[in-house]
């Protein structure tokens, strides 16, 4: 059956009709063309499918649409402001922090929100935190750099 | 060897309908937890030697949700141990198929070792007479 | 996935009532990490999800008599940031820190995670050595249960189809306790254990005794163990070196784990008794940190960075 959800993406409203079993990665993808947010093992481990619900990182291959209904989502379109990309992005295009970027997405939408509540976290804190996101080229190494060097990038 | 009756031995058996002299159609269901089975495949009397007491069935069973699909083999054998005693052994081989399989490997085995356990109980009791 | 109706209802009262409407068929979705998976993998088939979201009041956590009150609908990420909890039970937010990722802490719920009831599971072991207990909640009341009972068997707990946890409760602990959780995580931080044991050990007035000592484990079973050989061991026992690893040994006898990518039955036995034995020497640690603590000059309490309260889904 369907569901009429509303909710805010990145800032901007919208009202659309999804069926209950609907995951929230596929509401982004097909229903708003967001395919910024990509599926990697369906299965919340690897992270590539991270967005931020209320400020807060979640697997949106594991929720479902209309558990979305009345939030406020964060993809990785939503990271640069008025055509500026956010510290976290320009750290990772600086140090490298990205190989074949399809874990990358994921990669800066839960690093932007570790900066947010740490904004200069050690290498421990980034491997707690960022430990949910895989990647399979990178070795981590400029990954965690990135994320250390990122606050030079903060106004 | 009553066929539909040993089948009903084990846990979870809800049907067992006869199609041919060795061949019957039995549905079954496996729960564990919020998870239910429901199996529904063929039993299949593969060899009944009355002078050897012992039997051998074979069950192939398919998930309806194509979760995914159950078969095994069981052989069973009584040993005369003395004028009172007697022996059952029962061996069985079970594969699982599927998404099941894959997801539930432990739960299954776990699962599958309980229920054997039970048929044995069960069938324990319908040779003691009680 | 098949199609399901989606119901948010907005009180206890009438989640109840949905319960009812539509009978067996329909699940309690929480934060849906657990259940969302099954139903991706069809092995979970509901004709009704009923969500808990807009059902207020259920996820606070609060001081009550001495102890903890942790709503049921409170998230993981909620319970291991908590400046209560990180003060008071420092072990229990550790514990909740150790669960997979924070993608999935932000959406699992306390209740939930319990009432999913996977024998490899972080809280379970920790809450029963802590003796916690929970509050179900059905339409025609509330019962209290201990969890070291509570679960029976591989996704199955003593809950009804229509039982909801709202509380989880934590009793004060006597002075002189120390507590540990100790994971052995077999390779990726964010997995399951391959076995992990908590201890909660009391000491007596003189330090030098062991008045009351509660041990459980994970993942030694289709259901978290509580080791009472082990216990009776240590209980009312003087303080000895090798008291804890006699322990360790005992514990083997309450454990019957299933051999998995995780590690051998033997394995997961053998490293059970290494496991208790060092929960057991952390929690004792514990112990002697704490009066140490106390005997010392009060510091400045550390600023600790702030805390974003946890969000109800």
């Amino acid at each position: 059956m369907n569901k009429k959800i509303k909710f805010r993406v990145n800032g901007k409203r919208h009202e659309v009709e999804v069926p209950t079993n609907r995951m929230l990665i596929d509401c982004l993808r097909y229903d708003l063309g967001l395919t910024g947010t990509k599926e990697g093992c369906s299965v919340g481990v690897c992270g590539a499918c991270t967005v931020l619900m209320d400020g807060d990182m979640i697997s949106s291959c594991l929720t479902l649409a209309v558990m979305a209904d009345g939030h406020e989502l964060t993809t990785v379109e939503g990271l640069a402001k008025d055509g500026e990309l956010n510290p976290v992005q320009k750290s990772f295009i600086q140090y490298g922090g990205f190989q074949c970027g399809i874990c990358t997405p994921g990669q800066v939408v839960a690093a932007t929100a570790l900066l947010k509540e740490n904004p200069k976290p050690n290498e421990d804190e980034i491997k707690d935190w960022m430990m949910g996101n895989l990647c399979r080229c990178t070795g981590y190494y400029k990954i965690i750099e990135s994320i250390q060097k990122a606050h030079q990038f903060a106004k | 060897m009553d066929v539909p009756k040993v089948a009903k031995s084990l846990p979870g058996v809800d049907s067992v309908s006869k199609i041919d002299d060795t061949t019957y159609e039995g549905a079954l269901t496996v729960r564990v937890g919020p998870i239910k089975l429901n199996l529904q495949g063929k039993i299949i009397l593969e060899e009944q030697n009355k002078s050897d007491w012992r039997a051998a069935l074979r069950a192939e069973a398919k998930d309806r949700m194509a979760a995914g699909a159950v078969n095994g083999k069981t052989i069973m054998n009584l040993k005369e141990i003395s004028a009172n005693m007697t022996e059952l052994v029962v061996e069985t081989d079970v594969n699982i198929l599927g998404k099941i399989g894959e997801f539930g490997q432990p739960i299954i085995r776990k699962k599958a070792d309980s229920m054997l356990k039970e048929f044995v109980e069960n069938i324990k009791k319908q040779l003691s007479g009680k | 996935m098949i199609p399901f109706e989606y119901r948010t209802p907005k009180s206890l009262k009438e989640v109840h009532a949905t319960l009812k409407e539509f009978g067996g068929d329909a699940k309690l979705l929480a934060g849906g990490t657990a259940l969302v998976i099954m139903m991706k993998q069809r092995l979970v088939r509901p004709t009704c999800l009923v969500s808990l979201s807009a059902v207020r009041g259920l996820n606070g956590i609060e001081i009550k008599d001495g102890g903890l009150s942790i709503g049921g609908l409170a998230t993981h990420r909620a319970v291991e940031s908590s400046a209560l909890v990180r003060r008071r039970l420092p072990m229990l937010a550790e514990t909740y820190h150790h669960v997979a990722t924070l993608r999935i802490r932000n959406m699992a719920t306390v209740g939930g995670g319990l009432a999913h009831a996977d024998p490899n599971q972080d809280p379970p072991p920790s809450l029963i050595a802590l003796g916690a207990t929970v509050k179900a909640t059905s339409a025609t009341g509330s019962r209290t249960l201990a969890l070291d009972e509570f679960f029976k068997d591989y996704y199955e707990t003593l809950l009804n189809p229509d039982e909801i946890i709202t509380e989880v409760i934590v009793p004060k602990q006597a002075p002189n306790t120390g507590a540990a959780y100790i994971k052995f995580l077999p390779r990726t931080a964010d997995d399951y254990a391959t076995v992990s044991a908590a201890a909660v050990l009391t000491l007596d007035k003189t330090m030098k005794t062991i008045a009351d000592v509660r041990i459980a484990l994970g993942s030694v079973g289709v259901t978290p163990v509580r080791a009472t050989a082990a216990e009776a061991v240590l209980r009312g026992q003087p303080l000895k070196a090798e008291a804890f690893a006699e322990a360790g040994e005992q514990a083997k006898q309450a454990v019957d784990p299933v051999s998995d990518f995780r590690g051998s039955a033997a394995y997961k036995t053998d490293m059970a008794a290494v496991f208790v034995r060092r929960a057991l020497e952390k929690a004792l640690a514990d112990i002697r940190q704490q009066a140490k603590a106390k005997a010392a000059p009060k510091p400045k309490p550390a600023v600790k960075k702030a805390v974003k309260k946890g969000k109800r889904r």
